[in-house]
């Protein structure tokens, strides 16, 4: 009786095996490429219905984001502004009032306006959590959370974008190292700021102020001496101190 | 298995390929792999539901009703004061300005003119007034500089000097001339704030 199975029926398992391996990492390195936020939100730029443009009003103008986004400080959401904010600066007789880019605001606000319908602007929204996720923005910004942390410099956005991945993994990043990323409150909208503009002395004897130590021993504490700029770091651990911050990091607190 | 690797190869090249790459600009609304759970039929902030006949999530109260977040009065003759939210309700000085017909001189008793209330005065006008009436109030925002719109006021003339408290909280809920209105904008305890700033900015200036 003659050999059945040919000789490389041997080695079949084994490059099946091989094969499927490679079949299986190549679906689970896709599926990190292109199915995870990183890939499926960063750069999301949808068109809106008027073409604001954040680097003309926030940098250009330097208006504050709180001009628009009123209740960032009091609300968990922070929210699109009324078209009444917008006709403060652009209704009748005001900035660019004929722009035809400004239409939708016409129709939302001018009651002269022949298609007048009084509904609000449709605007896109590019930052959406899922709905079993929820993030509050008071508790971020009255606790040095700068809105530059998670939403990028929109200050230099013409069209803005979704700039960070705001995956439950950049959460989780910012919870675990919080002194990375804490501000002084009074710089929470200046986009551009750099712990090492902050001037030091002003910045010690606040700290000092509520902490019970000298400023000398402070500065001694963390190395910094005359003529020395701050970091983040530094700055950070002070306002982690002084404000008592310890973001949580159990489930419940996002997933309620 | 040579062959196997090699169309496996270019399966992964093709799709990554065809794909883009990571942070490129997009228009189109993102993919979600499982949208069941990201976006649940429910009312959210700001957005449409069509479950209301106008299709507006955000509902306005009920006549004659006391939204949620609002604080009920303890003594219900005292009828509805202020509330969590601090917006104007009722028809005291504290909310309106004005005692009856006329503008009311002074602070009202519900605020506390200190260096906080000034400070958070000063961080309030410079969100919300810097950009026509200028850091120093003297009408000479950002704005003038790029457009040829009417002058905005200088907060630092003597008629405005002359303006009673209750004018300026009354200007900046409903607004004057191109101005608009801020009330719903401003919460009323930083109307205050902010009209308090105001007249320490005039009083600096000296006479």
């Amino acid at each position: 009786m003659g050999n059945i199975f040919p000789r490389w029926i041997n080695l079949l398992p084994i490059k099946l095996i091989i094969c499927l391996g490679a079949l299986a990492t190549v679906i689970a390195g896709l599926t990190w490429y292109v199915a995870t936020p990183k890939f499926t939100r960063v750069g999301y730029a949808p068109q809106q219905p008027i073409p604001f443009d954040h680097s003309l009003h926030a940098g250009q103008l330097k208006m504050d984001c709180r001009y628009c986004h009123t209740f960032v400080e009091d609300s968990p959401h922070s929210n699109i502004p009324a078209a009444q904010t917008c006709w403060n600066c652009h209704g009748p007789g005001k900035v660019k009032a004929d722009s035809p880019a400004l239409e939708p605001l016409r129709q939302a606000m001018d009651t002269d306006n022949e298609n007048y319908t009084g509904d609000p602007i449709r605007w896109v929204q590019i930052h959406e959590t899922p709905d079993y996720a929820y993030f509050n923005h008071a508790a971020h910004v009255n606790r040095g959370v700068s809105c530059v942390e998670c939403h990028g410099k929109v200050n230099e956005m013409s069209v803005v974008y979704h700039a960070k991945n705001l995956s439950m993994g950049f959460c989780l990043d910012c919870h675990r190292n919080v002194d990375e990323h804490l501000r002084p409150l009074d710089q929470i909208t200046n986009l551009d700021w750099e712990a090492e503009d902050e001037n030091v002395g002003e910045f010690y004897a606040r700290i000092a102020s509520k902490s019970g130590k000298s400023e000398a021993e402070l500065m001694e504490a963390d190395g910094i001496g005359e003529g020395d700029s701050l970091t983040q770091k530094i700055v950070g651990k002070h306002l982690q101190g002084l404000w008592n911050v310890h973001p949580p990091q159990d489930c419940a607190s996002c997933h309620r | 298995m040579r062959w196997f690797f090699l169309v496996l190869a270019i399966l992964t090249v093709t799709i990554v390929s065809a794909l883009g790459p990571r942070g490129a600009k997009f228009t189109s609304p993102p993919f979600e792999l499982f949208p069941d759970m990201d976006r649940q039929y429910k009312v959210k902030y700001q957005k449409p539901s069509h479950f209301f006949a106008d299709n507006q999530g955000s509902r306005k109260p009920i006549a004659g009703t006391v939204p949620l977040g609002f604080v009920q009065p303890i003594d219900a003759s005292a009828g509805i004061g202020t509330t969590n939210l601090d917006f104007s309700v009722g028809s005291d000085y504290y909310n309106t300005g004005k005692f009856e017909d006329f503008f009311g001189e002074g602070f009202p008793e519900q605020v506390k003119v200190d260096e906080e209330f000034l400070e958070r005065g000063q961080q309030r006008f410079e969100i919300n007034c810097t950009v026509c009436h200028g850091k120093s109030g003297n009408g000479q925002g950002v704005v003038s500089k790029y457009w040829a719109i009417p002058p905005t006021a200088n907060l630092l003339d003597p008629r405005v000097k002359a303006l009673p408290e209750g004018q300026l909280f009354w200007t900046i809920t409903h607004g004057k001339g191109l101005m608009g209105p801020y009330n719903g904008a401003i919460n009323v305890h930083d109307r205050w704030a902010i009209v308090a700033y105001v007249k320490a900015l005039q009083a600096s200036t000296g006479e």
